[in-house]
């Protein structure tokens, strides 16, 4: 019989053994740290480990839950956070040596609702340099260490997959939670735009910046969003679907009580209206993602799902409206220091920031103005259905330095094009998506589905993604042991 | 991270390019001046940019106004 290691917990596992006694958070931790030991050397997913610091939280931790004095279910839960989020007292660098020891004076606000909540912090995680890519070099995928983990949260979602963090924070901003969390089969929430603080996290683009969870489950995504958001879901509109039925899971404080965003327990998808598109998401796509995906849509319908074919609004222009934003702000954020050394910057991130200075205002406005028409398009669209579904990406974890995807029909298309294509129009136009596993390519690479919902739908979203996956069951554990075994 | 290239515009003129001259005296103008081996690279990049952001100018915006301060719940 083979022993389960604490890190291979989930977190809403790992919260139930504590809270019933069977795990102590320093037993955890350090079962999560001896893992960081053992998959860096071939992973990479950490930028700084703060294994002292975590000792003496998970300490604490303890103590206070033997005192009876138990804040929840991330109490003593050890986490990993992108290297964007300011952490008091550890470096916090943005993949950048612009920002190379840079050690904040205050904590990130999640970072401080994280504290609050007991988590345990061990390290700070890889990210793209300053979140402006999409597949973080310095990470390996824990599934093939030949590939890319996605970016730019790559090291966050490698972190996870590989077992060397219970939990972890990302950001997004065109696909940069979704995109590592499909390529490295773990679960990618990128919240409603605002409802998760982004104070003390370094911007890419104010106005498409997201803060979001990226775990093992459904279930624990809606843990940590629950301590991380500014508000609860249940009361805004969008979440009148699959929110808190039943009463499972750790929607407020692990207790099951209130509103929350627990995962209602064998509700099925009956009645909801799932839009499967017609246009766009499944266009140059690599069709062992098509078919994954399309196999896991007729797995949500046996669960009593309608599937409801849709048209996506003004396809033609998410692109052009995604780097009308983004390129103007980021060049904006970063106009100072590009002025004193631009040379600090890596090649890839400094040519896009120095070009950005020439896209004119009206062009920046013009993406405005066509971001305000798209909305308006996605909202009459979600009128009609109560969720989108669709691949997260269209192809599997890219060979480290490949620049290109050829697609059959004759085109090519740069990684980092492909990778945002399908997620930037929730950038866009701020709705929640989720990324989850369902499924793997010949190669063994995991695949990724994505849910997009109404604003403020988190819950909907999560009841539906967490409906396919106690009935599917959450992916496997990276192969990255095969790897490190390999290796020796 | 570069972009892929999209189809020509159908019914717009094509766009004059950046010279590496023209790259470097707007980049002056918004402040980010340029090191002088970095002008014709930057004027390549701000292209493909513009060449993938004109693409909104195809749609009729009429009176919709732009949308600065996001809130995915309120127009």
């Amino acid at each position: 019989m083979t022993v389960v290691q604490p890190y291979e917990l989930s977190l809403a596992e790992a919260a139930d053994a504590i809270g019933d006694g069977h795990l102590s958070p320093v037993e955890l931790t350090e079962s999560v740290l001896a893992r960081i030991e053992a998959t860096e050397p071939l992973v990479n997913a950490y930028a700084a480990v703060t294994a002292d610091s975590a000792r003496e939280q998970a300490a604490a931790a303890e103590r206070e839950i033997a005192a009876g004095r138990r804040r929840g279910p991330l109490h003593g839960i050890p986490m990993a956070l992108k290297d964007l989020i300011d952490t008091a007292g550890v470096v916090t660098a943005s993949g950048s040596a612009v920002r190379a020891g840079r050690i904040p004076d205050r904590d990130a606000a999640v970072t401080a609702r994280l504290k609050r909540a007991g988590a345990v912090l061990l390290g700070k995680a890889h990210t793209h340099e300053f979140a402006y890519g999409l597949t973080t070099p310095q990470t390996r995928n824990p599934w093939a260490p030949d590939r890319v983990p996605g970016g730019s949260s790559g090291g966050s979602a490698a972190a996870v997959a590989a077992g060397s963090a219970t939990f972890a924070l990302g950001t997004d901003t065109g696909g940069s939670i979704r995109v590592p969390a499909a390529l490295t089969g773990a679960v990618g929430l990128k919240p409603t735009y605002g409802l998760v603080p982004r104070d003390g996290v370094a911007a890419l683009s104010w106005s498409l910046d997201h803060v979001g969870p990226i775990t093992r489950t459904v279930r624990d995504a809606g843990l940590v969003l629950e301590a991380i958001a500014d508000r609860g879901a249940d009361s805004l509109p969008g979440s009148e679907y699959g929110h808190g039925h039943g009463g499972g899971g750790h929607g407020h404080g692990g207790d099951g009580r209130g509103p929350g965003y627990g995962i209602p327990r064998g509700g099925g998808l009956d009645g909801v209206r799932v839009g499967v598109p017609s246009d766009y998401f499944f266009d140059r796509v690599d069709p062992q993602v098509e078919a994954a995906v399309r196999t896991a849509l007729d797995r949500m319908a046996d669960l009593g799902a309608r599937l409801v074919d849709v048209k996506i609004p003004l396809h033609r222009y998410v692109q052009a409206v995604q780097w009308g934003l983004m390129v103007p702000e980021a060049t904006a954020y970063h106009a100072e220091q590009l002025g004193h050394a631009p040379e600090l910057y890596g090649d890839d991130v400094r040519v896009l920031l120095e070009a950005g200075a020439l896209l004119p205002a009206v062009d920046h406005i013009r993406a405005q103005r066509a971001r305000t028409l798209m909305r308006r398009e996605w909202e009459g669209l979600l009128g009609q259905v109560d969720l989108i579904a669709a691949p997260t990406v269209p192809a599997t974890a890219a060979q480290a330095g490949q620049e290109a995807f050829g697609w059959p029909d004759g085109t090519t298309e740069t990684v980092a094009d492909a990778y945002v294509r399908l997620c930037a129009p929730a950038n866009i136009t701020g709705l929640p998506a989720l990324s989850l596993p369902v499924g793997f390519d010949l190669q063994g690479l995991p695949i990724g589905m994505q849910l997009i919902g109404r604003p403020y739908g988190e819950a909907a979203l999560l009841g539906a993604a967490g409906a396919y996956e106690q009935e599917f069951g959450p992916a496997p554990r990276a192969a990255v042991d095969t790897c490190l075994v390999a290796k020796k | 991270m570069s972009l892929t290239p999209l189809p020509p515009l159908p019914g717009l003129p094509p766009l004059p390019g950046h010279t590496p001259q023209s790259a470097a005296a707007a980049a002056e103008r918004a402040g980010v001046p340029l090191r002088a081996d970095r002008h014709p690279v930057v004027a390549a990049t701000a292209d493909h940019i513009l060449a993938v952001v004109s693409r909104l100018r195809e749609l009729d915006l009429a009176d919709i106004s732009p949308a600065p301060s996001y809130r995915a719940d309120e127009r």
